[in-house]
């Protein structure tokens, strides 16, 4: 777990930066997707709600479009896909807890799973590893972002 | 009948404080849901769009102004619409409003209605 101007980013996911969402393979073509501590900070800190559109379960959605929503007291916005895929399942615990997504972005407070379209295909295009995390960090530094 | 699109009609305006947060940020969770999102102003609420107007106008004391919520649902792509005849109650020109507002005429609220699977009123 790289410590990133005060943000927590693990170096075995699969990163969109720019976007600030992960996915990590979780097994049989299933991806597991969420937002990133940077995403955390950005959006205020407290949530008051992170909803998977209903409609979507069951239905392919392409990288970088809407599978959820945030929403803060000061934010509202799109949790985009970090991959093309179909939207298999949302995290019911976020439901009754959307702050588990602030707390722990990489474990509980996951967002969603998707069956990939192309994993082998898209995950070169997402930032992973050290090099990864590097590219992050520049990102960050680019935007004077820090969760400190 | 377009099912990915929702039309929000602003009716509030300055007096009502209130009532000026809510319409823009739902407008904003549309446009992050995918939905083609188009805010309609009409009577009063064409007002908030004079510039300078929404900088002076507080949903709640000591929180964001309701030009934070516009620009908020105008960078969510969220498009906006001011109904002429509203603009003419006001004394208001085009060039009076802020940018990335268009002007039309009030058949272009039936028309969108139309298009719309869901239509708000505020």
């Amino acid at each position: 777990m790289a410590n990133i101007r005060g943000c927590n980013l693990p170096d075995d996911l699969y990163y969109l930066i720019e976007r600030h969402v992960w996915a990590k393979p979780v097994g049989d073509g299933v991806i597991r997707v969420g937002i990133t501590a940077v995403a955390g900070k950005l959006s205020g800190g407290k949530l008051a709600a992170i909803t998977v559109k209903a409609k979507n379960i069951g239905q392919a959605v392409q990288q970088t479009k809407s599978i959820a929503t945030i929403e803060s007291s000061k934010f509202v916005g799109p949790v985009p896909a970090p991959i093309s895929g179909v939207l298999l399942r949302a995290n019911e615990k976020l439901t009754a807890d959307p702050n588990l997504a602030i707390s722990d972005p990489y474990g509980d407070g996951w967002v969603a799973e998707m069956q990939a379209g192309d994993w082998e295909g898209e995950k070169g295009g997402l930032a992973t590893g050290p090099e990864g995390i590097a590219a992050y960090q520049a990102a960050m530094e680019a935007k004077d972002i820090s969760c400190s | 009948m377009a099912s990915d699109k929702v039309l929000i009609i602003m009716t509030s305006g300055p007096d009502t404080p209130r009532r000026c947060a809510t319409p823009f940020f739902f407008a904003s969770l549309a446009a992050a849901m995918e939905y083609e999102a188009t805010m309609f102003f009409t009577i009063d609420g064409t007002l908030l769009l004079k510039k300078g107007m929404a900088e002076t106008v507080y949903p709640k004391a000591g929180g964001k102004p309701v030009s934070g919520f516009i620009q908020d649902a105008l960078d969510a792509g969220v498009v906006f619409l001011a109904c002429t005849a509203s603009a003419e109650l006001h004394d208001l020109q085009p060039t009076d409003l802020i940018e990335g507002v268009k002007m039309v005429g009030g058949a272009s609220m039936w028309q969108l209605a139309e298009d719309c699977k869901t239509v708000l009123t505020f």
